[in-house]
């Protein structure tokens, strides 16, 4: 025990030796101050590139929406029209097309894997023609406004390790999640309200878990973590003050907390100490913030027609769009949204039915409610889920019932606005809807883009953890120019 | 003697390496290098330090030599002479071999020229220095002449030397870099801005209007496509047949190999590009960015290529200082570069209750650099536009949901870049719309909701053309269907009477009710008022929504149940099997329903028996126990005992389910056990047995499941 204190003290002694030192080197510092570029040498540290907090260059986007669909949504029955599947319907899938894909253990086994043309109708819409399926009536009027990329592809095929890379780069659940990273990038700007936060919603459709680690700040300082809205009546629990505290009791208390906390980080050092007083003085603020930015009794008629009525439930997908347009238009850099349920490995008619009808008509209302206010120049929508669903039929292939496993080779996403090219639809899959034949767009060229758009170059924002710089399309990504207008 | 001996033949050869070296230079183009001397040119790297280092030497030896102190020492006169001796002999040396390198295939350009000819005049004038330095005519002038002569002679030869060896700007690489003249991918061109380098590095030094070799320029789009005198380069789509690239693959030794042996080749890359140039027809005018991102063209196109510029704004005014910036910021203020070397500034502002005009009046040191404002929601009034026309780089203005009216908007029209401004959820008065024409600058107008008569953005749009003007949402007057009725507390199990209390969340809907299964209608079904109170057993309730101008509501369901009494303990005899099952038989009485999902947490499920005991601390007099089971999982048989406590309990009372209408719809259903009248127990034992399994030929027999989630106590 006593040798454990005598650690801790060298330990102590150790940083505070360490932190001097910087010191010192601070001094050096304001040396190449004086003499700019004195320490500038070429390619030795990326990260002179890169301020936190200042894009790197002039940005499309200041903020995004992130409207994830939890479970992946079929591609086939959405935005990637495959007639020849239904002619093909209950044939086999060419071994030719699989190509020798390993599947999930939810199919392998499966002696079968009959074709399934999709169960919906598809029609060409705007002046765009691109194809939606009769799921998606309200997003098939906005066609003109946004990109449907129908070549996306990623790296797994499970639900889990497929949403973390989609957050953060990488499967394993321990890196910064996309907003954490644009937090970090950019910085807050309402500072009475968190840089990121998070909405969750669920339909009825089979569904998938979503966590807390998908808005972790993993090694990013804590600030930086998504804030995760209650889905109840009110959005943040616990701000009102209690009976008998006034709003100078309040002030007192924090006041008194960030001062024994001050004393706490002299002795310790510890950065999350210093970020701990921020938070209670941003809940502070919070306290007149919130109410005034999440009301939503007093939204206008036009408003609920457009989300839809639901959209006054607090909890659905709807109530959660109209809270993320209210958030972003008050300066949140980053709404993150999941509705659950898209995982239809069986029912996928009805069920997929039911989870568009969630969705669809919200999701529009958001880009053209941010287009009517003028903000969608710069914000940055995106809807999509993990990964695709199969061309085959998992079970049984019915003439009015079938379902979809897991299909990592190719699947559809949308995005709106924040620079984005609107009107266009980016990409092609085969016949089969199995595989990519053009402009294939990897999980991580995804995420360069939206970096790109917000400012961020994503080779440069990178954080030095552990000996390594870490970024978060890792070592891959390209920015896709082409459907940036 | 013998030194004399040797100094002799030194100067003799002196001589003759200068002769050589005008003969190299005079017929140098005829001369063939025997491969047997290239190892000799190859040393040129190697040897041409001695000269740099003796020469200078001398040079600096040679400069004080007419000085007193030195004139009459002799061995500094006759160190010096053996230096320019010994110097100008490695110089002539250095600059035959290299003239022999010179001949080996990769050596071209101006530089390997301006490098040659000064390496020559560093031998020339050292030997002329040799020569003359005895003379009576060298004097103090000539000699300091001569020295600085010579040494910018060896600077120039060394550093042009360098650049060939190291490439160009070898030294100053690491600290300066010249702008590249790379174009942005966005916007390039392929064959202008890829395929045309290309050509100029390696091919228009032969092939231009000057010295047009072959009968072929290459120098732009009309002469690439006129070709030469063996016909036309190449047939687009057909690389294999193409003459360019056939004179470029054919192999090196080859006459008819281009470019010819001993010039500058093609890297690997650029011969690449021109065969894809071919091959993907790509022709003169398309641009890189119209080539698919994964097409090879493309991706070697960007490598040559500048990354895409962001088309930003270019500005002529200077950035205020990043500590300007900082004050500036607050916690409803934010003030922020648009880029990190862009000296634009935005500004957004927040908090409705913190805004007064000093918000905007602090900003009058950085009103050059703003160019976006944000005042969303923001008590803005009329007379404040005035203040925001001080602004005057604005490109951005957003008065949405402001207290504007829009009589002062022409206050606005100084700002001579403004080309952005969005008045959503405003109260426009018609005047507004008037004044928008003038401002002149405007590309985009938001009026969503702004009061705005139609005819009047009609005008408006005739008047404005270029002016994109977005309207937004338009209520198409169709009415909407109303959502269903919600309970404000989720509790469908009660204990005596049942106060029914029902929320919607549109404002002024009517809600009709009917208890007895049948669908509400508008007309005959009642109407919900807050506290309506049911001491039926079981309720079923159905609600519909109801107002005018909308779609009355879907008919939503409630199962309420009455469960009387509690008991005061509750605990698994037989477990259940199932993995999600609550550990705990509270669970069953804890007032909570499960939901349509089975693994929620709330379902008991077993595919054995389940067996619970519950004690009530008095005997009740129970007329009836009820268990809410699973359309999908019944069970076959329920076993209700009883007694006094534990060790006394007999049967009171089992059922044996029918099989549900309708099967796998999921639905709760409750199975109601009566017991007989009167009969106080303070102990009971409930046995639930789920169904067996069909066994089927061939298949190991999986046995059912039950599921059940409460009980209640009437």
């Amino acid at each position: 025990m006593e040798r454990d204190i005598l650690e801790q003290r060298l330990n102590i002694n150790r940083r505070r030796f360490l932190s001097r030192l910087s010191l010192g080197l601070g001094s050096v510092a304001l040396g190449s101050l004086l003499i700019p570029d004195l320490f500038s040498g070429i390619g030795s540290d990326n990260e002179a590139d890169f301020t936190p907090g200042i894009p790197s260059f002039a940005p499309k986007a200041k903020r995004v929406i992130y409207m994830f669909q939890d479970g992946a949504p079929s591609q086939l029955e959405s935005f990637d029209y495959k007639p020849k599947l239904r002619e093909m319907m209950g044939q086999e899938l060419p071994a030719s097309v699989r190509g020798g894909q390993i599947l999930t253990g939810m199919t392998a086994g499966q002696k079968s894997f009959p074709l399934a043309g999709s169960y919906y109708d598809f029609k060409q819409y705007g002046q765009s023609g691109a194809w939606v399926s009769d799921l998606f009536p309200y997003t098939a009027k906005i066609v003109d406004d946004i990109c449907i990329v129908r070549s996306m592809f990623t790296e797994s095929f499970n639900h889990d390790p497929a949403l973390t890379f989609f957050q953060t780069g990488a499967t394993q659940g321990n890196r910064p999640c996309m907003g954490s990273w644009v937090s970090y990038g950019l910085g807050s700007d309402n500072k009475n309200l968190p840089t990121f936060t998070v909405l969750l919603s669920k339909g009825k459709g089979n569904g998938q878990g979503v966590y807390s680690k998908l808005w972790s700040n993993g090694f990013l300082d804590s600030i930086h973590q998504g804030v995760q809205l209650s889905n109840s009546d009110s959005p943040v629990l616990y701000l009102h003050d209690q009976d008998g505290i006034d709003k100078n009791d309040r002030r007192n208390m924090i006041d008194n907390i960030a001062a024994l906390n001050e004393i706490d980080y002299k002795e310790i050092g510890d950065p999350e100490i210093i970020t701990k007083v921020q938070q209670y003085e941003m809940a502070y603020r919070m306290q007149t913030a919130v109410p005034e930015t999440l009301d939503i009794s007093k939204e206008s008629d036009d408003t609920i027609k457009m989300y839809g009525p639901d959209c006054l439930v607090p909890g659905t997908y709807a109530a959660n769009c109209l809270l993320a347009r209210k958030l972003s238009e008050n300066g949140v850099r980053f709404v993150q949204l999941y509705h659950q349920g898209w995982d239809q490995h069986a029912n996928l008619p009805q069920e997929m039915a039911g989870q568009a009808k969630d969705v669809d008509q919200a999701s529009a209302a958001l880009v053209t409610d941010l287009k009517q206010r003028g903000l969608l120049d710069e914000t940055l929508v995106i809807w999509g889920g993990e990964f695709g669903r199969t061309n085959y039929s998992q079970g049984k292939l019915e003439k009015n019932n079938y379902g979809r496993d897991h299909h990592p080779r190719c699947f559809s996403i949308w995005m709106a606005g924040g620079g984005i090219k609107p009107g266009v639809v980016y990409g092609e899959s085969d016949d089969f809807g199995y595989n990519i034949v053009k402009n294939p767009v990897h999980v991580h060229d995804f995420q360069a883009t939206v970096l790109n758009q917000l400012g961020l170059d994503h080779t440069k924002l990178t954080f030095k953890n552990q000996g390594r710089r870490y970024r978060l399309t890792d070592v891959g990504g390209h920015v896709v120019r082409d459907i940036i207008s | 003697m013998t030194k004399l001996n040797y100094k002799g033949y030194a100067e003799n050869l002196l001589i003759a390496l200068n002769i050589f070296i005008v003969f190299l230079l005079l017929f140098g183009n005829d001369v063939v290098i025997p491969q047997w001397l290239q190892p000799v040119g190859r040393l040129h790297p190697l040897i041409l330090h001695f000269p740099i280092v003796v020469l200078i030497m001398a040079v600096l030896l040679e400069f004080f030599r007419f000085q007193e102190r030195f004139k009459h020492e002799k061995l500094y006169q006759n160190f010096t002479a053996y230096l320019w001796l010994t110097g100008a002999l490695f110089a002539g040396i250095t600059a035959v071999m290299g003239i022999f390198l010179s001949k080996e295939p990769g050596y071209e350009g101006s530089t390997l020229e301006l490098h040659k000819w000064f390496g020559v005049s560093v031998v020339f004038v050292s030997s002329i220095i040799v020569w003359g330095r005895n003379t009576t005519w060298y004097n103090v002038k000539i000699v300091r002449s001569a020295a600085a002569v010579s040494i910018i002679g060896l600077v120039a030869a060394g550093h042009f030397g360098a650049d060939l060896t190291h490439g160009a700007n070898f030294v100053l690489e690491p600290v300066w870099h010249p702008a590249a003249n790379k174009v942005p991918v966005d916007k390039a061109l392929v064959f202008r801005d890829v395929i045309q380098p290309v050509f100029e590095s390696k091919c228009t030094s032969c092939h231009n209007p000057d010295k047009i070799k072959g009968g072929l320029m290459l120098i732009d789009e009309k002469s690439v496509l006129k070709g030469g005198k063996d016909g036309k380069l190449f047939d687009a789509g057909q690389p294999q047949i193409s003459l360019l690239l056939r004179r470029i693959h054919m192999p090196e030794g080859e006459k008819e190999h281009m470019p010819p042996a001993g010039k500058p080749q093609l890297t690997e890359d650029e011969a690449k590009l021109l065969y894809l140039w071919i091959k993907e027809n790509a022709g003169f005018q398309k641009k890189v960015i119209d080539l698919p991102l994964n097409d090879s063209l493309r991706q070697l196109s960007a490598g040559v290529l500048k990354p895409a510029e962001e088309s930003g704004d270019q500005y002529d005014f200077a950035a205020v200082d990043e500590k300007v910036v900082k004050k500036l910021n607050n916690n409803y203020r934010s003030v922020y570069f648009m880029g990190k070397e862009s000296p634009a500034l935005g500004v957004n502002v927040y908090g409705r209750n913190n805004y007064g005009p000093k918000v905007l009046g602090e900003l009058s040191d950085i009103q050059k650099q703003v160019i976006s404002l944000y005042l969303d929601h923001m008590p803005v009034r009329d007379p404040e536009l005035k203040n925001i026309a001080k602004f005057e780089n604005l490109r951005n203005l957003n008065l949405n949901f402001t207290d504007i009216t829009g009589s002062t908007l022409k206050d606005l029209a100084p700002l001579k870049h403004l080309k952005t401004l969005s008045l959503s959820g405003t109260r426009l008065n018609p005047e507004a719309v008037k004044q928008v024409g003038m401002l002149k600058s405007l590309n985009k107008i938001v009026l969503w909701n702004c009061g705005v008569q139609p005819a009047q953005l009609a005008e408006l749009k005739r008047a404005n053309k270029n002016i994109d003007l977005i309207e937004g949402f338009k209520d198409d007057g169709k009415p909407i269907k109303l959502n269903i009725p919600q309970l404000k507390k989720n509790n469908l199990v009660f204990a005596n009477a049942l106060s029914l209390q029902l929320s919607h969340p549109i404002n002024g809907v009517e809600m009709r009710y009917t208890t007895d299964g049948s669908q509400p209608d508008s007309i005959k079904s009642l109407v919900y008022k807050p506290g309506i109170v049911f001491t039926q057993n079981n309720i079923t309730l159905k609600v519909k929504a109801y107002k005018a101008g909308w779609i009355s509501s879907d008919v939503v369901q409630f199962d309420f149940h009455k469960s009387t009494y509690t008991p005061d303990s509750i605990s698994f005899v037989k477990f259940p099997s199932y993995q999600s099952s609550p550990q705990r038989a509270k669970s069953l009485i804890d007032r909570e329903l499960g939901s349509s999902f089975i693994a929620d947490g709330k379902w008991i499920g077993s595919q054995k028996d389940i067996a619970v005991y519950m004690q009530f601390a008095r005997p009740t007099d129970l007329k009836s126990i009820t268990i809410s089971s699973n359309q999908n999982y019944l069970p076959s048989e329920l076993e209700i005992w009883g007694g006094a406590d534990n060790n006394h309990i007999k049967l009171l009372s089992a059922v044996k389910p029918k099989a549900s209408l309708n099967r796998n719809s999921g639905a709760t259903e409750s199975i109601e056990c009566k017991l007989p009248v009167a009969h106080p127990e303070s102990c009971l034992k409930i046995i639930v047995k789920p169904k067996k399994g069909a066994p089927q030929p061939g298949k190991i027999i999986q046995s059912p499941f039950v599921f059940m989630d409460e009980i209640f106590f009437n």
